[in-house]
């Protein structure tokens, strides 16, 4: 889980793996088709299948597996927007952004050095307790 | 060119002058660079360069900035100035407009409308690219070609935005420190306060302690010790 910037760099590197991904799929899972009246299609033995350039997949499966994978890449591609829309500071110019930093700067300055003084005004009460309580202790 | 195989297949050893570094010899240059610093009446010493130094201590002083900029490092080519390269560099088309027609008063709208643009582009080629694939496969090539621009374009946009996210995270992680900063000055304060309040009734009750009987009060001063620590040390 990197910044908004890297996701979105990677889901648009998924995008690119899901094109081939689809690709990929319709040319090895085809049906097969005669180009002439003389041509046969060889019904190869499913044990071969796996070695075959196309394994041709049932008609019905085919089609629902091109149905997921379109709808798998419009998912992607919305992802894609989303993650756009939400890139952090679009409304702020590089100027804004120095003038906001430099702005923190000097209020964590003053916030640091407001610390450092109740630090030090715990350690005065710590002390005027301390004496305190061993002149009671004592008597 | 033996030597240039043996650099590039195996990793190489450390340079020898790693030995120069020992306790003494860093000790003995950073004095010399005090002792320069005042001579020229400098504030900050660590960037100062020393000239004449003896044989032991030569290593111990960083190389000058190359020259002309560039440096080679294990076979790669490195340069001081970390730019992105130019997409017309690596004979991409270029499919937006240039930084300067775009982001008017310096915000970022534009750019997320073209990265939109650009990853519908990227279905619709795909649309077209798998339409020419069962139609005429010999004209795909051109479509992959747009594909790949497209892609690298996309990549171009979201590395150039990188430097504005990179302040843009600075800015939360000052923010939240400010935040942090400020929760635990207020803490000291309360447990300081409350410290305060029960030296304020003990100092009271001191009082009521040497009027009145003193056995059951003194269990009360324990209590309110015990209070007293818990707060200043909890």
């Amino acid at each position: 889980m990197g910044d908004r910037l890297t996701q979105l760099q990677d889901a648009v590197d998924q995008l690119a793996t899901q094109f081939i991904a689809s690709i990929n799929y319709i040319n090895h899972h085809h049906s097969l088709e005669t180009l002439g009246p003389r041509d046969q299609i060889v019904v190869i033995p499913k044990q071969e299948a796996d070695q075959q350039e196309v394994d041709p997949h049932p008609e019905d499966v085919f089609r629902a597996a091109q149905v997921e994978l379109a709808q798998d890449l419009i998912t992607k591609e919305q992802q894609i927007e989303l993650l756009i829309s939400i890139l952090p500071g679009l409304d702020n110019s590089e100027q804004d952004q120095e003038r906001n930093i430099r702005e923190l700067e000097e209020e964590l300055k003053v916030a640091e050095a407001q610390r450092q003084e109740a630090i030090k005004e715990r350690e005065e009460t710590l002390a005027k307790l301390d004496t305190v309580i061993r002149s009671i202790r004592r008597p | 060119m033996e030597e240039e195989q043996q650099v590039a297949s195996t990793w190489p050893p450390p340079p020898p002058f790693w030995k120069a570094f020992t306790p003494e010899n860093v000790s003995r240059i950073e004095a010399l660079r005090k002792e320069a610093a005042e001579g020229s009446q400098l504030q900050d010493s660590s960037h100062l360069r020393l000239n004449a130094l003896p044989h032991e201590l030569r290593h111990l002083q960083p190389p000058l900035e190359p020259e002309d900029g560039e440096w080679r490092v294990f076979g790669a080519k490195y340069s001081l100035k970390d730019e992105l390269p130019h997409l017309e560099d690596g004979e991409i088309r270029r499919l937006f407009p240039d930084p300067e027609e775009r982001d008017q008063d310096g915000k970022h709208f534009d750019r997320a409308t073209i990265l939109k643009r650009l990853a519908k582009s990227l279905l619709l080629n795909f649309l077209e690219l798998t339409g020419l694939l069962a139609t005429s496969p010999e004209a795909a090539e051109e479509k992959i070609t747009d594909l790949r621009d497209l892609f690298i374009n996309f990549h171009h946009l979201i590395n150039e935005y990188r430097p504005h996210q990179a302040r843009e995270s600075l800015i939360s992680m000052m923010q939240s420190q400010l935040d942090r900063t400020r929760a635990e000055t207020n803490a000291i304060r309360d447990a300081k306060d409350k410290a305060e309040r029960v030296l304020e009734g003990l100092s009271s009750l001191t009082v009521g302690a040497h009027s009145n009987d003193v056995a059951p009060e003194k269990v009360d001063f324990n209590a309110a010790d015990a209070d007293a620590w818990d707060i200043l040390l909890g």
